[in-house]
């Protein structure tokens, strides 16, 4: 173990900062702290657990343009590409205007597709375990396992990318990472794990990445007294972490609990905003649009919601989940049902941020408690699944 | 049967790094072809047929004839077609396997894409990503009787397997082909349908859903004709695709006349965008429509959430 003196954070920073983007929680003129890139004098945000929206912005863009296409003129006709005043007027004749549109029936436009993968080598430093585990999540989808589809452009950015994880010395009441298999001082994903101890940090290297990372960093091996210190922190936080429900059986209950009416109880007061899945370090779907501006196009992918109705709206008018508590159903039963069965995991590091953030009050760990549990007979009636809900 | 079939046994339980896919790890069909899911082939519309007043039929050809050459799926595999500067959208192939010039899709104009689809003309340049998803399992099927049961543009879902059986015409026993449309103008590929009527190794049955002038042949709704035809369902395979109300009654009615959920086949749509079990959207709870589909036999979907 080593020992990052508080003193010396911002020059550990910068010398990161020499060999590739750094980004760290940061707070904003407004009071929010976001995961901003890191700029030498910058101050980091450690104070406030949670930044507002995890990191992974850094690896899935809210928005990202991953092709861009365009017509290139070949031939004849590209000549006949002039905008100046004297081709305008020439145009006017009508012998030279017929004379340059039968040049342009013989122009060859050739479609050009390419497509663009940005991926700087970078270093999310600060972040929490929930937020690192929270990429380990995504990287099975991203990633091909279990025979799927390898992601070329998530996974350029998560390869470039290291992760420096800062222990939770003191979890929120909205924390749940201990229920999902997860804790304040877990390391699953991080490549570095730091614990704040008195006069700065205790350094764990976890990954080869990590070590790599600290190798040319000029850093002092920890003391004993700090190598205690940090084992105490991480037990006390551990210990200050509530247990919210118990995940054994949420899948099978969930699955047996599909057509309950508590799903449309519990769903009432859902507004539909998606702010839960924006906040979450590990909601990963998105959609794809086209954008054509004067014969240049781009193909772009955005982070998309399972709670607006037009993520599954067909273009006949049909909705497969038309209904309220049909979304909300999904994105719960996804976490902790339909992507476990797929990829042996959870979608979810008990960040609590959906739990803090939804503008309803709205609790994961209420609604696994309900719907992850086994229900009475009579509860277990279908709900009407019409009458003006949607 | 060809490389898509690996998705389906979910094999390799583990994660693939950039290293893993210089090194030739491939883990679905597209990825093979182009490195890139994401990365539409460019390919030119060769031909375009009218086949009912708001159904077109594209022929296109890959640009890359590497691509070309090396293009291979099951019947029932899907693609997605698209034009760039407006969107893509799943269609299912519906050439024939066999058919090595070009890949045929066909385009109901409905929306925003397939509108752009019917403007486009001989030439025209197109963004293909194909094929994707599971066909149906017709090796399985080899000795049994299969029962096709379509209505409208769910035809283009099942012309790829009808043309492999009957390719294949001594792999299989009895075939049947209930197919029904709203009138006779909207009877796609009538050349298709003539070519089954005057087969005498098939049956077939073409259905209008009302009376129209100058139509002789059968009038009835398809579900109602599968209830007067009353197939037997020993050794028999049934696959249906049509509008979801036709399928919701053909369902039935195969249940009806003892048909189980293992004999019983549908392929769906959905809303879809990546098209490789990714973007999240085409779920019916834990299965994606565009990987695990869109094939599904009724006893998949009975495990299914009400979602379709």
């Amino acid at each position: 173990m080593k020992f990052l003196a508080q003193d010396q954070l911002q020059a550990f920073l910068g010398h990161l900062a020499g060999e590739s983007r750094v980004v760290a929680p940061v707070k904003g003129d407004d009071g929010v702290v976001l995961f901003r890139p890191w700029s030498p004098g910058t101050e980091v945000e450690l104070d406030v657990l949670l930044a507002k929206q995890s990191a992974k912005e850094f690896v899935l863009r809210q928005s990202e343009t991953y092709l861009r296409y365009g017509y290139a003129m070949e031939g004849e006709a590209a000549a006949q590409v002039d905008d100046s005043h004297e081709a305008k007027v020439a145009l006017e004749d009508p012998a030279e205007r017929k004379a340059a549109q039968d040049a342009a029936v013989t122009a060859h436009a050739v479609l050009v597709v390419e497509p663009v993968n940005d991926a700087p080598a970078q270093v999310i430093f600060g972040l929490r375990p929930c937020d690192a585990r929270g990429f380990v999540q995504m990287d099975n989808v991203f990633g091909g396992y279990g025979g799927f589809y390898f992601d070329p452009y998530y996974n350029a950015k998560r390869e470039a990318t290291t992760l420096v994880a800062v222990t939770c010395r003191d979890p929120r009441s909205t924390c749940f990472c201990t229920s999902v298999q997860g804790g304040p001082a877990a390391t699953e994903g991080a490549d570095v794990l730091l614990t704040q101890v008195e006069g700065g940090f205790a350094v764990e290297v976890v990954t080869e990445r990590g070590e790599t990372l600290l190798a040319s960093a000029d850093l002092a091996d920890a003391g004993q007294a700090q190598v205690l210190y940090a084992e105490t922190v991480k037990e006390t936080a551990e210990a200050r972490v509530d247990a919210a429900f118990d995940l054994e059986g949420v899948r099978e209950h969930l699955r047996a609990n599909i057509e309950d009416s508590g799903w449309h109880d519990l769903s009432m007061r859902c507004i539909s905003c998606g702010t839960c899945t924006y906040v979450c370090p590990n909601c990963y779907c998105f959609n794809i649009t086209d954008e054509m501006v004067e014969g240049q196009g781009e193909r772009i992918r955005t982070w998309d919601n399972c709670f607006n109705p037009s993520y599954t709206l067909e273009t006949s008018g049909h909705n497969p989940r038309d209904i309220k508590s049909n979304r909300f159903r999904n994105r719960f039963s996804h976490k902790f049902w339909y992507y476990p069965e797929k990829y042996d995991s959870l979608l979810c590091s008990g960040c609590g941020r959906c739990i803090t953030h939804c503008p309803t009050r709205i609790d994961i760990r209420e609604v696994l408690g309900v719907m992850g549990s086994e229900r009475t007979a009579v509860s277990a009636t279908t709900p009407a699944t019409s009458g003006g809900e949607a | 049967m060809t490389a898509t079939q690996n998705i389906a046994a979910g094999n390799g339980k583990s994660r693939l790094t950039f290293a893993d896919v210089k090194a030739g790890a491939t883990t679905a069909a597209a990825g093979t072809l182009a490195g890139n899911p994401y990365l539409p082939q460019i390919a030119t519309v060769i031909d375009i047929i009218d086949e009912t007043p708001n159904i077109k039929s594209f022929r296109v050809r890959f640009d890359d004839e590497a691509v070309m050459d090396a293009l291979a799926f099951d019947p029932g595999q899907v693609g997605q077609l698209g034009i760039f500067g407006v969107g893509e959208s799943t269609f299912a192939i519906n050439s024939s396997c066999s058919e090595k010039r070009y890949l045929q899709f066909s385009v109901m104009k409905a929306g925003e894409v397939t509108s752009a689809l019917h403007e486009l003309n001989v030439g025209d340049k197109v963004g293909v990503r194909a094929p994707m998803g599971c066909g149906f399992p017709v090796e399985a099927w080899k000795g049994k009787n299969i029962l096709y049961i379509m209505g409208g543009i769910g035809s283009a879902a099942l012309r790829a397997t009808i043309s492999y059986t009957l390719e294949h015409r001594e792999d299989y026993g009895d075939i049947t082909i209930l197919y029904g449309a709203r009138t006779p103008l909207d009877l796609t590929y009538k050349y298709d349908v003539e070519d089954w009527q005057v087969r005498k190794d098939i049956e077939a049955v073409i259905t209008v859903d009302r009376d129209f002038p100058g139509w002789e042949g059968r009038v009835g709704f398809v579900p109602t004709v599968l209830e007067e035809m009353a197939p037997k369902p020993a050794n028999t395979i049934a696959i249906t695709c049509g509008p979801p109300i036709m399928i919701k009654f053909v369902l039935q009615g195969l249940q009806k006349l003892q048909f189980t959920d293992e004999q019983t086949y549908t392929t769906l749509e959905k809303r879809m965008k990546c098209g490789i079990g990714i973007c999240g959207r085409c779920n019916i709870g834990p299965r994606y429509v565009c990987v695990d589909g869109p094939v599904f036999s009724m006893a998949e979907l009975r495990e299914l959430p009400d979602e379709m």
